[in-house]
């Protein structure tokens, strides 16, 4: 007989509420199997073996349908939008505000960039925004992972300056070949920008957010269990 | 006909048990924030097992409460170090705290008025 401590609960809770058209978040799938986990621990604690531990536990929903009603219908304003406003919009608009105020800040300070010149193009290097650009990607990050964001989220958070630079720049590109041509100078240029905007702070950015980018507790403990 | 009375009745009981358990739940945020078990566990023993909490009478009725503003749910590790979906009373919560206590007193003296409950 498989020992029912190390049962997966949010499968079990995912398996009774998610069923079409309803469909409950992660969120609630994680509160409600980490509900019935203390109550099954809680049972066994008290002296109950698995199976009288487990029945006590399943004793809490009488009817799954109709739980999975009730939470769709409480929860019907607050839907995923909300979520992903909390975990991705909100985290990564602070994110980029953040990095972009410290920017504005050490320019209008007068700190001058470092200029390499990198086969004859100057690559400018605001050294003092990279080396605090992983404080905002930690911050961003863990906005996230605190809205309960998934790794995706919190990832795309915490680089959200470099994504918002990147998209800007995919859009610049077309525009300066229609009216400039295309040539090798443009596209080098195109490069070093990549590099200076886009590669080199998300390093810096992914330094800061790598704490924040591993799986909750939960989910890790009860990976190892099983 | 008795089919008819049985679903009021049950109408009439399961809007007693949404609105004491709305008080309930109020009351026991309004000392620290808690996790549902929590609030599921210190609800029955601090009522002596007279009002009892499931995870299906509790979570709707708890998301309902976040939706109107009243409570406010944030994950956090507990001392277990396990992550636990922690409610706390929002100042809308609080402010609805004074006024439902209100209402529960005057329904009880009502009652008691008419059929002398307190006594019984």
């Amino acid at each position: 007989m498989p020992e029912l401590g190390n049962l997966d609960w949010e499968k079990l809770v995912r398996e009774h509420v998610e069923s079409p058209p309803r469909t409950c978040g992660q969120d609630v799938i994680a509160e409600l199997a980490a509900h019935l986990e203390e109550v099954y621990e809680e049972a066994r604690a008290r002296g109950s073996n698995d199976v009288d531990a487990m029945q006590r536990t399943l004793q809490e929903v009488e009817n799954w349908d109709v739980l999975a009603t009730k939470i769709a219908r409480a929860k019907s304003e607050e839907d995923s939008v909300n979520h992903r406003t909390k975990s991705l919009w909100l985290p990564g608009m602070a994110t980029l505000l953040g990095a972009s105020a410290l920017l504005a800040l050490i320019q209008f300070a007068g700190f001058q960039p470092r200029v390499v010149w990198f086969g004859g193009h100057a690559m400018l290097f605001y050294w003092h925004w990279l080396v605090a650009l992983p404080v905002f990607g930690a911050l961003g990050a863990y906005l996230s992972q605190r809205a309960r964001g998934s790794i995706c989220a919190r990832l795309a958070a915490g680089l959200s300056p470099v994504l918002v630079m990147l998209i800007t720049m995919c859009l610049i590109l077309p525009w300066a070949v229609a009216v400039d041509g295309f040539s090798s100078l443009l596209i080098a240029s195109f490069g070093v920008g990549l590099t200076n905007w886009v590669a080199l702070p998300a390093l810096a950015l992914l330094i800061g957010a790598l704490p924040f980018l591993h799986e909750n507790r939960v989910a890790e403990t009860r990976r190892s269990a099983s | 006909m008795h089919t008819m009375t049985s679903t009021m009745t049950k109408r009439i009981r399961s809007k007693i048990a949404r609105g004491s358990g709305e008080l309930a739940i109020l009351s026991l945020l309004a000392e620290q924030p808690l996790y549902g078990f929590e609030i599921a566990k210190q609800i029955s023993e601090r009522t002596g097992g007279a009002l009892q909490f499931t995870l299906a009478s509790l979570y709707p009725l708890l998301y309902e409460m976040e939706k109107r503003g009243w409570v406010e749910g944030r994950w956090q590790a507990n001392h277990a170090g396990r992550d636990r979906r922690y409610y706390s009373l929002t100042v809308a919560g609080r402010k609805q705290l004074a006024p439902l206590r209100q209402e529960w007193r005057s329904f009880f003296h009502a009652l008691d008025n008419l059929a002398g409950v307190s006594h019984a």
